[in-house]
């Protein structure tokens, strides 16, 4: 038992490191591509709606969509370098 | 056909119709938060999710044979079965397996027509650990592994229970604060747009990592099963039709949607938007590759429900029903016993009958109560076009018993 909640524990740390990074880290660049897009955009996406757009904001949104992807991308070698879920 | 070969048979059905629940109770951890947002229209939805699950259990390269070594003593390190059980064409073992897949076929249902999400690992293991009492004695359990890695009952199923929802949760519960954060003002018509396409990427990975997670199980089980009755002897491989089946079992539960479980996912917990849904499949994904990477059982289950709370407690002003994730983590609690009390009464009452009838009453008993819960269902269904009413306005069954705050 004691041996056990031992192993547990030290998983349990990398599993919520590892789910900050790509499990709220990924989702923040999301929504980062997401208002940088908003901000490209202008207009009525902004809640201001007489924002000018701003090309640079599609550029930084690309970007961040693209680490997104590039994230995603690493989850499914994951999977398939593991050879499936224990 | 010789007793041996009737059981075997019974056992293979009996798996099949256990993946097959072990689909439709599962389809909402990854789907749901998409349905109720209106990212995926309902068919769309489990239509995807199906799709990925097939292909998730052909990815599946790691052989599960020794799944069960986990929670019981029944083969050795290497996957074969304890010699002392396969006499008589494994037909002591058979019936083990059989009964322990009756108890988590029967609670899956059960659960289901109540629609609370339960973990489908957890009764798979309940159902084998009380079959299991029953047939060898409590010596029969790997209660906590030798010491050297996770293991046991303890290690590979109650503490990872304990620890995963909390972990999905603080996830979640970072990811969507921090989303939230940043997309402030913003329009909401624009963020709605844009995050449901995150969902949507994040959903499709939670089921492709369902597929891959739970169609091993059957293989595992099913081809424990064809070595017992001395059909199949590479204990490195898993025959080619058992994966197959297996795929196509889990991925046709998958797209019948538990639509009952959906409803209270995607619902019942929290009122939930496209930012929230993003950030709560996220960090389902992300915590299930972890843990699989490092080599760690979890339950799908647990994560996403834990994850859907986390999506409501980070998000400034959403309300959570506690009532119901209390009823939720009682279901969770008894999971585990309930499958092992069922498991272990089908044990006695195939061994107190034994030969032919003895697996074919028990089978018998399976398929009655199975009609007599979907017959239950049709009372009160939940289908792809009720599944996104209004949680206080329709008469669901879960409805019933919640207490009117």
């Amino acid at each position: 038992m004691r041996d056990n909640l031992g192993f547990a524990l030290e998983g349990a740390w990398q599993v919520l490191a590892a789910g900050l990074l790509l499990g709220a880290g990924l989702p923040a660049v999301f929504a980062l591509g997401i208002r940088s897009l908003a901000w490209g955009t202008g207009g009525a996406a902004e809640v201001a709606a007489d924002a000018r757009p701003h090309p640079a904001g599609r550029a930084l949104a690309g970007l961040c969509f693209l680490v997104v992807v590039v994230g995603i991308g690493a989850g499914l070698y994951v999977i398939l370098a593991a050879g499936g879920i224990a | 056909m010789t007793e041996a070969t009737l059981i075997l048979v019974l056992v293979i059905g009996t798996a099949l119709a256990f993946d097959f629940t072990n689909g439709f109770h599962d389809t909402g951890n990854a789907m749901a938060t998409s349905i109720a947002t209106g990212a995926l229209r309902p068919k769309v939805a489990v239509a995807l999710s199906a799709a990925l699950n097939l292909v998730g259990a052909f990815l599946s390269v790691e052989v599960a044979l020794t799944v069960t070594n986990a929670v019981v003593k029944v083969q050795d390190s290497s996957g074969a079965p304890r010699p002392e059980l396969t006499a008589d064409h494994g037909y002591a073992l058979l019936l083990i397996i059989l009964a322990g897949l009756v108890g988590g076929v029967l609670w899956n249902l059960l659960t289901w027509l109540i629609g609370l999400p339960s973990s489908s690992s957890h009764a798979l293991f309940g159902g084998l650990i009380g079959a299991t009492i029953a047939g060898l004695g409590t010596a029969g359990v790997n209660w906590n592994g030798d010491g050297s890695k996770l293991d046991g009952v303890v290690g590979k199923v109650i503490l990872p229970a304990l620890m995963s929802p909390v972990i999905a949760g603080a996830v979640a519960a970072v990811g969507t604060w921090l989303v939230f954060r940043i997309t402030a003002g913003v329009a909401e018509r624009f963020t709605e747009n844009g995050f449901r396409w995150g969902q949507i990427g994040s959903a499709s990975l939670v089921s492709l990592a369902h597929g891959t997670n739970d169609a091993q199980k059957t293989m595992g089980v099913i081809t424990l099963a064809l070595i017992a009755g001395g059909h199949w002897s590479d204990t490195g491989a898993v025959p080619f039709w058992v994966k197959l089946s297996c795929a196509l079992a889990i991925a046709l539960g998958t797209y019948l949607g538990g639509w009952r479980i959906i409803r209270t996912l995607g619902k019942g917990l929290v009122e939930i938007s496209s930012p929230q849904g993003m950030a709560a499949e996220a960090s389902s994904a992300a915590v299930i590759l972890a843990s699989s990477h490092l080599g760690f059982a979890l339950s799908t289950t647990h994560v996403a429900t834990g994850s859907i709370l986390g999506s409501g407690v980070g998000k400034p002003g959403a309300q959570v029903r506690w009532g119901i994730a209390g009823r939720m983590v009682a279901a969770w609690l008894i999971t585990l016993p309930a499958a092992g009390v069922v498991g272990a009464a089908m044990w006695w009452l195939g061994h107190l009958l034994g030969g032919y009838a003895g697996p074919l009453v028990v089978f018998a008993v399976l398929a009655a109560l199975a009609a007599y819960m979907f017959r239950r269902s049709q009372a009160q269904p939940v289908h792809p076009g009720n599944v996104n009413d209004e949680w206080d306005g329709t008469p669901s069954t879960a409805r019933r018993q919640e207490v009117t705050a």
